[in-house]
């Protein structure tokens, strides 16, 4: 069921066009990440969606209808989550629960839950100001949870975490998607590949490309070659190029990767001339191109 | 409970957590204070610093202690000022700084409930402040000098708090709208001191003017009446005051709460 829908959504910043009149829905109970380069508008699209800024035009429909207020039904973890650094991490979670008209009772019944869930049970007694970084992105997922939205929207929530705290948040992110509908926004392939349902790569305020994780895997997908030479090999992999089965060539010193149209030709083709030229290899491979790869060449474009 | 009720609980409780609750009524008892006790005491301390020469005679006419508290006032519409506009000008800026306003306009709350719980918390800990201090004033006057009628007392304070929750209630606005703490409290008292300046030089042409109630107070301590123009002053003050919270709450839907 389409839960959320984006009809022509733009925003702009006196002359500057942050977001230029996006269209997409998100299915109900789908996990669905938000992919850009910095800049491209992911938050400015987050921020629209929850109601925290108005766009220049366009309209988000909430299950089929017009949306007026949604923050009851969507639960928010901004970029940089900020707290009342005097509260302790419940009462913390009780007054949001409270803002997000809950009564006390089901505040601190729910406070206590989430903390057990984000593993800050230890230290909810403790003021906000002695957290990590760690332990305060985690509260943050506590308060955007706390009054059971029906969407959880998280901007860059692994950003700006060490490994262990990252693995931490993902691995809840995991959990939660069993419960509920999930956008997030991050510019790390890795965790969107590893996590996600649903993709949207944005850029420039544009979508790109956008579909379930898999189709697109699918319908971008193709060959390519990893070689690593002893040497560099330019003369020859300037004249590869002309070659039809080669789409591309990228160098990067000593290695280079060919993105081919066609594997089992291609690569009978590259393999005889590198034994006709008798080219010093190190590493020859093949291989499909990745989520990282079709980032690299949606954002150039 | 309703989410104003929630967000003013929050702001009682962080005024007691870093102590402003204690410290800016102390403040207040002090000005207060330190009136009549150096009005009594004037002759002594001109003593003790040995300013005069031998054989001067000097008289001194013991002020009313109607004057020591129209004096108190005066210190308060200086000193006070300032001190209840530093301590309340980063009241919305500063949450809008840190975007811990962001994280609450993110529930679903009302804009207007954000406002209008910072300025009840505003209005608490003023009129507390003020009350206080001023008790404590008249309390020292009567001891030291003479009791001034507590009915006057009770008016005077009554028509100079409303001066005080103007002047908060502009610090509101100006917080709301700037982002620099030190702006907002710059702005707000060079608007403030500017109004009491042009009020008290224009006079008859500014009776409507919210700073004419300090005036007011003054006639009240002294002869137990306010002066002529008092209702119109006192309308359109509170009629500033609901337009200055309005446009507060119109403007803060506006700003952008998250960077």
């Amino acid at each position: 069921m389409e839960l959320l829908k984006a009809c022509d959504l733009a925003k702009s910043f006196g002359n500057t066009h942050a977001v230029k009149g996006i269209n997409f829905h998100i299915e109900e109970g789908r996990c669905v990440s938000l992919l850009g380069p910095n800049g491209a508008g992911k938050t400015t699209t987050l921020k629209m969606l929850s109601g925290l800024l108005e766009p220049t035009s366009g309209s988000i429909d909430f299950k089929g209808e017009k949306a007026k207020d949604l923050r009851e039904f969507i639960g928010y973890l901004p970029q940089y989550p900020a707290f009342y650094n005097w509260m302790s991490g419940k009462e913390f979670l009780v007054f949001a629960g409270q803002l997000a008209k809950l009564n006390r009772k089901e505040a601190e019944i729910r406070s206590e839950e989430l903390l057990e869930r984000v593993g800050l049970t230890n230290a909810k007694k403790r003021k906000i100001a002695g957290y990590s970084g760690g332990m305060r992105q985690r509260l943050g997922l506590a308060q955007a949870l706390i009054h059971r939205p029906k969407l959880l929207m998280l901007d860059e929530p692994v950003s700006a975490l060490d490994p262990l705290g990252r693995r931490e948040v993902l691995d809840m992110m995991r959990e939660i998607k069993e419960e509920t509908t999930i956008l997030f926004s991050t510019h790390v392939l890795h965790d969107a590949e590893e996590i996600s349902d649903d993709i949207l790569i944005i850029n420039a305020g544009e979508i790109a490309v956008s579909g379930s994780l898999g189709s697109v895997m699918e319908k971008y997908r193709q060959p390519i070659l990893h070689i690593e030479f002893e040497s560099q090999a330019a003369d020859w992999l300037k004249s590869i190029t002309s070659y039809s089965v080669v789409s591309e060539v990228d160098i990067q010193g000593n290695k280079v990767s060919i993105v081919l149209n066609d594997m089992v030709n291609g690569k009978q083709t590259i393999l005889q001339d590198i034994v006709d030229r008798k080219l010093p290899i190190l590493k020859f491979e093949t291989s499909q191109t990745t989520l990282e790869d079709l980032f690299m060449k949606v954002v150039k474009a | 409970m309703t989410q104003w009720t929630v967000l003013y609980r929050k702001e009682m409780t962080e005024m007691v957590r870093n102590y402003k609750i204690l410290w800016v009524p102390i403040v207040f008892i002090l000005l207060g204070v330190m009136q009549p006790v150096s009005s009594y005491y004037m002759p002594e301390i001109l003593d003790t610093f040995g300013g005069l020469p031998e054989g001067t005679i000097l008289e001194m006419p013991t002020p009313t202690g109607e004057d020591v508290l129209m004096q108190v006032l005066s210190n308060y519409g200086m000193l006070g000022v300032l001190i209840l506009v530093l301590s309340a000008m980063g009241v919305v800026s500063a949450e809008r700084q840190s975007g811990v306003a962001g994280m609450v306009m993110i529930k679903p709350v009302p804009y207007s409930s954000y406002i209008l719980s910072k300025w009840a918390g505003l209005l608490t800990i003023t009129l507390i402040t003020l009350f206080i201090g001023y008790a404590a004033s008249w309390y020292y006057t009567s001891l030291l000098i003479e009791t001034v009628d507590f009915e006057r007392i009770f008016q005077s304070v009554l028509i100079y708090s409303i001066w005080l929750v103007f002047v908060v209630t502009l610090t509101l606005f100006f917080s709301t709208i700037m982002k620099g703490n030190g702006g907002v409290a710059f702005v707000t008292i060079f608007v403030v001191f500017g109004l009491s300046a042009v009020t008290s030089i224009l006079g008859e042409n500014m009776k409507w003017s919210p700073a004419a109630m300090t005036e007011h107070t003054g006639q009240v301590l002294l002869s137990g009446e306010p002066g002529s123009g008092f209702l119109l002053g006192f309308i359109t003050t509170i009629a500033i005051i609901i337009v200055v919270l309005i446009a507060s709450i119109q403007i803060f839907k506006q700003k952008e709460l998250l960077e």
